[in-house]
Formats: structure tokens, sequence, C-alpha cells
């Protein structure tokens, strides 16, 4: 058993391209800026209702600002959370007409984009008091910044594209690499020693549930240090959801491994099984924007069961128990693909 | 007979309606070298493969150091050494950790250096395997068969593909492993190799052994019968004549 776990421990270099693959992925796209569209998003509180209403259609006209209206608590929750840069309050008392101010809650890791905003907010303002007949007194904004937590493209990828490379790991490399070691008599020579076939799989499930570790840690710490990943959750939640994750992904790459005699009739088999759930399982892409039963299909992907899970850890901080639809979707995955392993599975 | 080593009777192979190994009966004494000879497809590979109980025995029974192979497999692997004809070995790992891994899988501590030393390899300890020559790779096939200290040890056509200067080599590789006290199991195309290594051959054509003997002996039957070669016996082959010009010392290193 240390026998065997020590042969994939030396092979060094595909130990590091495991690593190294993901981060690349991440470097590669945690540069392109998506989210930076130069729109200016404000939440507009309006209690005053009619009073206010010219003020707000006025704003949804700029179309450097989204307007999105709410009431208090939850624009100013979207505001905590990063998803608006600021927040104006209309109070009841507010009037036009009549001297007075307005206070707006600015989100303050986004200076730029507030600036910019409150800068169009007073202009739009200055604009309507100059229009009355007479002209109204100016209406001064006071800004407040308030702390946010801005989710960026980084925060939607990097769980993402860790769950990617969990599945890549399972399914590639136990599919090749275990049909690689059958076609070149490599199998034969280590049957003919003591070893036992249990122990073989063994280590290599022990073997790639380690490099599953490493590679959390070592994603969401370049994740930390390197692209500001918000990153809330707890590593043993991680770990463990990994886990389940890769388990299933494990005995696909068995059952796989199973039935094909060559490299070349591995790859299509899976590029098949994962190229769909690559594209479709929000790794790179939000499945929001997904059409309604292609989005229903892919709800019941094991890897968008990975990367949800994943993704609601380390982003939102959630615990087990808020995830028990994603582990149960893993769990169902897992015994599945297992029967299928054990099924399919042959060692000649 | 206590020095036999060895005892294979009336072995079976089936795959699907073809009979491989058809009643397959010999035994190897103690220090022999044996070689099984044959056309390609005569049995020779599936015969080895179920004594090294890398195969399912169809029928007969097979009994290395008096265990019954097909119920004390485990027993019977930590006995043999086993070269296959076409294994290759992981990538990435020189020679001595291949050798230390392979002692592992037996769980014991080996020396690679002494190992490699056996075969003539000492100074290809940090290369890999991709990086030898075809004797070069023959040679630490057998260094890696040796690493449990087997009783017995198979060869499997480990001569097929190497220039003449390379199988002679091997050849004393060979004989110096049997001084040191194992048994030697080598099948072989090359019937001047059995003639010089070899102390019994088993000749198999379509899953039979056909003849069983020293090879002295088989050539003093067939002599026996009348045979003569319709061409005059001359002192000396091509192969003399190849070697004579080239030179005994190894190419490959």
């Amino acid at each position: 058993m240390i026998a065997s776990l020590k042969i994939f421990f030396r092979q060094r270099e595909a130990i590091l391209w495991t690593l190294l693959f993901p981060l690349f992925m991440i470097f590669l796209f945690g540069f392109v800026k998506f989210d930076g569209l130069g729109r200016v998003t404000v939440g507009v509180v309006n209690d005053a209702g009619g009073k206010a209403a010219p003020f707000v259609e006025a704003l949804k006209e700029v179309r450097t600002l989204k307007v999105i209206e709410g009431n208090r608590t939850e624009e100013l929750t979207q505001l905590g959370k990063g998803e608006r840069e600021m927040v104006v309050i209309i109070p009841a008392s507010f009037d036009p007409s009549s001297n007075d101010s307005l206070l707006a809650y600015v989100n303050d890791e986004k200076p730029q984009e507030a600036q910019l905003g409150a800068l169009i907010l007073q202009r739009v303002m200055d604009e309507q008091a100059f229009r009355r007949s007479p002209p109204a007194n100016r209406i001064v904004l006071w800004t407040q910044p308030v702390k946010s937590r801005n989710l960026t493209y980084i925060d939607f990828l990097l769980p993402g594209v860790l769950s990617m490379s969990i599945m890549q790991m399972g399914i590639f490399g136990v599919a090749f690499g275990f049909v690689s070691l059958k076609k070149r008599g490599i199998l034969r020579r280590l049957w003919v020693t003591p070893m036992k076939p249990d122990d073989f799989i063994l280590a290599q499930v022990a073997f790639r549930l380690i490099i599953v570790m490493m590679q959390i840690l070592v994603m969401i710490l370049v994740g930390v240090y390197f692209f500001d990943l918000h990153f809330i959750g707890s590593f043993g939640s991680l770990f463990l959801v990994g886990m389940l994750g890769a388990v299933v992904f494990l005995a696909m790459g068995f059952a796989l491994a199973g039935i094909s005699k060559s490299e070349d009739q591995v790859a299509p088999l899976a590029n098949i099984i994962s190229l769909p759930m690559m594209l479709l399982s929000g790794i790179f892409f939000s499945r929001s924007n997904l059409p309604g039963f292609v989005h229903t299909i892919t709800d019941f992907f094991p890897l968008t069961y990975l990367a949800d899970g994943m993704r609601g850890i380390a982003i939102d901080g959630a615990t087990l128990a808020q995830l028990t639809p994603q582990l149960l979707g893993l769990g169902i995955w897992c015994i599945v693909a297992c029967a299928v392993a054990v099924k399919m599975f042959r060692w000649e | 007979m206590t020095d036999t080593i060895l005892e294979v009777r009336n072995l079976v192979k089936r795959y699907g309606d073809l009979v491989a190994v058809d009643g397959v009966t010999f035994s190897v004494a103690k220090q022999e070298i044996f070689g099984i000879l044959g056309p390609n497809g005569a049995g020779k590979t599936s015969t080895l493969e179920m004594i090294e109980t890398l195969r399912p025995i169809d029928g007969g029974e097979v009994r290395l150091n008096d265990i019954e192979v097909r119920t004390h497999a485990q027993e019977v692997k930590r006995l043999i050494g086993v070269q296959l004809q076409s294994s290759s070995f992981f990538d990435k790992l020189n020679l001595s950790e291949l050798l230390l891994l392979f002692g592992e899988m037996y769980g014991r501590q080996v020396d690679p250096l002494q190992l490699l030393k056996e075969v003539e390899l000492e100074d290809k300890a940090k290369a890999q395997v991709v990086h030898l020559s075809g004797g070069q790779k023959q040679r630490f096939s057998i260094a890696a068969a040796l690493v449990n200290e087997p009783l017995v040890i198979f060869l499997d056509e480990p001569t097929t593909g190497l220039d003449p200067q390379s199988r002679r080599h091997l050849w004393g590789v060979i004989k110096r492993i049997r001084s040191e006290g194992k048994t030697v199991v080598i099948t072989t195309h090359y019937m001047e190799e059995a003639e010089e290594l070899c102390d019994r051959v088993a000749i198999m054509d379509q899953g039979k052994i056909i003849a069983l003997d020293q090879p002295q002996e088989l050539v003093r039957q067939l002599l026996s019968r009348g045979f003569s070669k319709n061409r005059v016996e001359r002192l000396a082959s091509l192969e003399d004549v190849f070697l004579d010009l080239t030179g005994h010392s190894l190419r490959d290193e």
C-alpha cells in the first residue's frame, strides 16, 4: 500500500501539472475584467413617492447609471455585498422645491465609481432645480462610505475552476493513467509482485485525494493573495465537498479505464462526459443565461453540484447544512458512479 | 525428486475454442537453465504466464518449490522473479529508484547498486529507463526480477531484437545468475542461444511439447535418424564473421 502510494508521488511532473494547470487558467481569466463594464449601479430608495418621481426618472435616463429601486434594507444589503456602487436615500420628507439635502451611501472599495455616481447625481439634481420656475435651491448630495464585499468575476471563477480541475483529474487522470499503465505492460509487471490489486486502487484514490487537498489549498491561497479572492468559508468544508466530488469523478475515471483498451478510446469518451459539464455547469459563466430546459438539465450535473457547493462555501461562507441539496446530489452521483465503475472496471 | 523446483503437469490454457496450451508436462531441476523453444504462437508465453500467476490455469497443475501455484499464487509470487516480454517501467524514476520501489512491493530493503552491478549497469544508476539501449533495458529488467532474491527467474525472449554483442553479454549475465544458485526458465527463438545456454530444452508447437532433452542429445537423435544438411558443414557462420569484424565488446554504452 505504501509502496503503491510512492509510485504516484514520484511522478513529480504530473503532480506539478495538476497543480499548475488550474492556476494557469485563473491567471489567464483573472486578468480579464469581465465586470469592469463602466456602468455605475445605483440603488434608489424612494420613500417620497410621486414627489421624487421626476428625479428618479431623470436618473434612469442617464446611460452611465444602472438604477435599481428598492426598499432601504434590501438596497443596503446589496451595497454591503458589493452589488451596488451607491444607494441614494430619498426620505419621505423630500421636497424638490425647497432647500434640501440627500444622503447617499457609497461603496468604500470602489471610490472611483462612487465619485462618478455622485457627480452624475448632483448634476441631475442641479438640472432639475434649474428647470423649475422660479429656479429652486440647489439640493446637496452627501455621501457616506459603507464597508462592502465586492464580489468580482474571480470570486465566481476560482471555485468553479477548482471544481473543474477536480473533475479533470478524476476523469482524465485516472482513465488515461490507467489505460497507459495497462497498455505498456506496467500493470502486468506489477501483478507478478505480491502487491495486492485492492491496495493499488486504494493508493490511486488516496494519492488523488491528497492532490485534491493540495489543489484546494494552493488555489485558495493564490486567490486570496494575488486576486483579492473574498474567501470567507472553512477549509474543512471545502476539503469535504471537494473530496466527495473527487470520488464521483474518480469512479467515472475508473469506469472509463475499464471499458477502454487504449488512449485513443479514452479520449473521446472522457471529452464527451467532461466537455458539456465544463461549459454548462456554471464554471466560466453563470448558468442564469441558459434557456429553461438546458438550465434544468444542468441542475443535475455532478459538476454543477460540486461547483455550486465549492462556491457557496468559499464565497458565501455557507455551512454544510446549507448545502444539503448539493451534498445530496453529489452523494447520489457518488453511489451511481461507483456502482458503474465496479461493474465496468477490468484489469486486463 | 528432491532437487526438482518446478513441476508442470498437463497444463492447459484455452482462449475460446483455441487450445493455446494443450497438456504440457515438464519439470525443472534446481540451478538448471531450462529453455522453452518454439515458433510464434506455440504457447510458450501462455505457459510461462500461467506459471508466473499472471493467467488463470484452465487445467493441470503447477507446483513451484512444492507450492501449488493455482491455490497459493501470493506465496509463489514471493519466490519468483519475472521478466516479461514487453513490459516497461514507470517514467520519471531512475534505475535505483525503480529497484527500491520494486523492493518495497516485496517489503524488502534492497541495495540498488548491488543489483545493478549484477547486470553490469552500476554506472546507469541515475539514468531513466527510456534512455537505455535495448540490451541495457533487458538487463535492467533482469535486475528488477532479482529484487526479491527469487528461487526461479523467468525470462521471456530476453534477447529478441538485440545485436549479437548484447546477446552474448546477456548470456554471460544469465549464466552468472545460475552460478549463484538460481534456477532460470527462458523462452527464445534463437537455437544457437538455446544450445549455448540451456541445460535442457523443451520444443513446443501448437500448444504441445514435441521434444524435451539436452540440446546435444536432440541433435544426436536427429542425426541418428539419418539427417544430413544439404549444405556442406562450414566451420564458421556469418555471425562468426560479423563478430570477428565488429568485435565482442558491447556497443550500447
